[in-house]
């Protein structure tokens, strides 16, 4: 098991000297990243199933008027911003489920924490009716529920191990969408906004929407923000954290807090977007290192240039219709399982 | 009275006296051993060991599916008692009744039975290849392979191959990717797991694009296929999948031995002479067409696979993957389900694939709790 986290290349401290040109590359390397998500931005509001000239984009972004063309790009607005969102809090909840388990395969998806939001939130809607804005809320149950079973069912006597949670995540999926399509078949209404929302989608959504999971979004990842430090202790073990005079009880469950209000407001928001959460804290370890007070801001920034993407080629390579971003995810982010497995890094 | 280890053991197994008449029946231990032909020189001609456990629990097994079948046949909008079954079935029920019987229920019934068995049974192999119950067709992404396949033939190339071969094609590509990506064959159930899981993300991810390519209508209609439903199958259906199942099905029960042996481990079962990679190859083969078939006629049901060698095993004791007892118990499995996922709640007609993946979710759970307490994973 330690086997397994340790090859997550801890940051070498033994090289001091190093140490600042390190820092100032990886600061550098935000830079970069923070360019890159504004390109990816900008991409996310010019490119769509609709192709509309760039003078027109610019014509819609500084002085909107009645035109086709304005509503268009007035619409992928709120988009965009969305997937800046989901992407951020995706990204940073895969990172620190998986720091906190102790497993390179944590995420939300994979551990059923999607589903299990999905399924309060289908609920909620089909038989209480509550409008898209409260959803948040009807969301955590559902995520704490699930986390909390898979962890039961995936951690048997002899403690925890990557696979067994993999595989229970995968058993409660399995029930939780079942009971999220008996319910979405017996009740048609839901369904059918439910389609696009099930396999995890950006689009239709409004500003409203997006300013009631900013807060969450915003709270949630100062949370996971704050527990960074102690998160690499963590990484240790509980023994070792306890010794370097650190709470790792305490760090754990309020950085599961933060966790979960992260993957509900992603999933209430797009619904239960997989791999996003699993891949990039894996393309990001091979930069950062295993030290979460840089794993994290770059998970942040990256996390939604790889939604923000994903969504875009989904608007592209399916004209005149368009594929939820949640199909592309799971096409860019299953071979990252499937490499992680093979290099033999999740102790198999 | 040929059981299901019919075929298993054949050969002289003398192990019980014999006498002049021919059939003799001999107890040795638990087992029974029937010889046939021959005399006290020669020998019997053919001596088969019967377990006389595993003959009990398929008869069970039987005797459920014959009572779900004519649950099956008779409930409905449209009820036909028990005493009018015979008349219809010869011709002399209402027009009506004719038609929900001939056109409904009857392929209905055929692909559940049908599909049931062909479903457990490939997971009775690929339990037993892989040592392990949780290295089913379900878990490691076959039967979501077969249903991008699938959907692929019938969605983004319509013609280039019809939709059986599509599922079949897919469900080979699914087994090919898990088999690559494990670096070590089907040598790892747990690493198959992973990739696996990956594999049928993946596979779900390209149905969806299929999905948005089709035109609505068909969307829908493959949208339902997709969760596993029997709903409006037809005779062709229940052909397919009945010439799959007579293929394929004795070629199972012929491997059913050397897998037996195989099962003690690569190196012992080399060392007793048994060919373990090409029997292991092969057996995979039956398995994965076992699944594209199935799945191309009534889609990825979920968990059946999973469900109906384990609940088969325990119930007749056995030590090999008894195929014929699996069989049985999918079909079982199969029918009692499409029968709660239609009737369950009053209105609401579900797909049987969203009753196997409910119950068959917590069967798994149940089954990792009760692992894990005796071994490591």
């Amino acid at each position: 098991m330690t086997t397994a986290t340790t090859a997550t290349r801890a940051p070498q401290p033994t090289r001091p000297r190093g140490s600042r040109s390190r820092t100032a590359a990886l600061a550098l390397g935000l830079l970069a990243a923070v360019g890159l998500l504004v390109l990816m931005a900008a991409l996310g509001v010019a490119v769509g199933s609709k192709p509309v000239p760039l003078g027109d984009v610019w014509h819609g972004l500084v002085s909107p008027d009645d035109s086709y063309n304005s509503a268009v790009i007035a619409s992928r607005i709120p988009r965009t911003q969305l997937g800046l969102l989901v992407g951020a809090a995706l990204a940073v909840a895969g990172a620190v489920i998986q720091g906190l388990t102790r497993n390179p395969l944590g995420d939300p998806g994979l551990l059923g924490v999607n589903a299990g939001a999905s399924m309060s939130v289908v609920l909620v809607t089909a038989f209480v009716g509550v409008g898209v804005g409260r959803t948040v809320w009807a969301a955590i149950p559902g995520a704490v529920l699930a986390a909390v079973v898979v962890y039961v069912v995936g951690t048997g006597r002899a403690g925890s191990t990557p696979v067994r949670l993999i595989l229970a995540g995968a058993a409660v999926s399995a029930v939780l969408v079942a009971v999220v399509q008996a319910v979405s078949l017996a009740k048609p209404d839901v369904f059918d906004s439910y389609r696009f929302w099930a396999i995890g989608s950006l689009a239709g959504r409004t500003a409203e929407t997006v300013g009631q999971v900013a807060w969450f979004v915003v709270v949630g990842l100062l949370l996971c923000f704050a527990m960074a430090r102690a998160l690499n202790a963590v990484e240790l073990g509980d023994q070792a954290a306890t010794s370097l005079g650190l709470a790792p009880g305490r760090t754990k469950v309020l950085a599961a807090i933060g966790a979960t209000m992260l993957c509900a407001a992603a999933v209430a928001a797009a619904g239960p977007i997989g791999f996003v959460g699993l891949a990039v804290p894996h393309i990001v370890r091979a930069f950062t290192g295993a030290d979460h007070r840089w794993l994290l801001p770059y998970c942040a920034v990256l996390g939604p240039v790889l939604l923000i993407g994903s969504d875009v080629l989904g608007r592209v390579i399916a004209r005149p219709g368009e594929l939820m971003v949640g199909a592309i995810t799971a096409f860019v982010g299953a071979p990252f399982l499937i490499a992680a497995v093979r290099r033999g890094r999740v102790g198999l | 009275m040929r059981g299901p280890k019919a075929g298993a053991t054949t050969g002289p197994t003398t192990d019980g006296p014999t006498t002049a008449s021919g059939t003799v029946t001999a107890r040795a231990g638990t087992q029974r051993v029937v010889q046939l032909g021959g005399g006290r020189a020669r020998g019997p001609w053919l001596a088969v060991v019967v377990h006389p456990r595993p003959v009990l629990v398929c008869l069970v097994f039987l005797a459920l599916a014959a009572v779900a079948a004519l649950a099956t046949l008779a409930v409905g909008e449209l009820g036909i008692s028990l005493a009018e079954l015979p008349g219809v079935f010869a011709g002399h029920g209402t027009r009506a009744q004719e038609w929900a019987l001939f056109t409904s229920r009857l392929p209905r019934l055929g692909v559940a039975v049908l599909a049931g068995a062909a479903f457990a049974v490939a997971g009775a192999i690929f339990q037993s290849v892989t040592r392990n119950p949780l290295g089913s067709p379900d878990v490691i992404g076959l039967g979501a392979g077969a249903a991008a396949g699938a959907a692929a033939a019938a969605l983004v190339w319509p013609g280039f191959v019809s939709t059986p071969v599509g599922a079949l094609l897919g469900a080979f590509l699914a087994i090919t990717v898990v088999y690559l990506g494990t670096g070590r064959g089907f040598a790892a159930p747990h690493r198959m797991v992973v990739v696996g899981i990956a594999v049928g993300a993946m596979s779900l991810a390209f149905v969806q694009l299929a999905l948005v390519r089709a035109s609505r209508e068909s969307a829908q209609e493959v949208a339902l296929w997709l969760t596993g439903s029997l709903a409006a199958r037809a005779t062709g259906h229940v052909v397919v999948i009945g010439v799959a199942l007579a293929v394929l099905l004795p070629a199972a029960l012929a491997l059913t031995r050397t897998m037996q042996l195989a099962e003690m481990g690569d190196d012992l079962a080399t060392g007793v002479g048994v060919p373990v990679r090409a029997s292991r190859t092969l057996a995979v083969v039956v398995a994965v067409l076992l699944t594209g078939a199935a799945v191309s006629v009534c889609g990825p049901i979920a968990f059946v696979a999973l469900t109906a060698p384990q609940i088969a095993r325990r119930l007749t004791r056995s030590s090999g993957p008894g195929m014929v007892a699996a069989a049985c118990c999918g079909a079982v499995l199969l029918v009692v389900a499409d029968l709660v996922a239609q009737y369950a709640l009053p209105g609401i007609i579900f797909p049987v694939g969203v009753v196997t993946a409910g119950l068959g979710g917590i069967y798994l759970a149940f089954l990792l709790v009760r692992e894990w307490k005796r071994v490591a994973v």
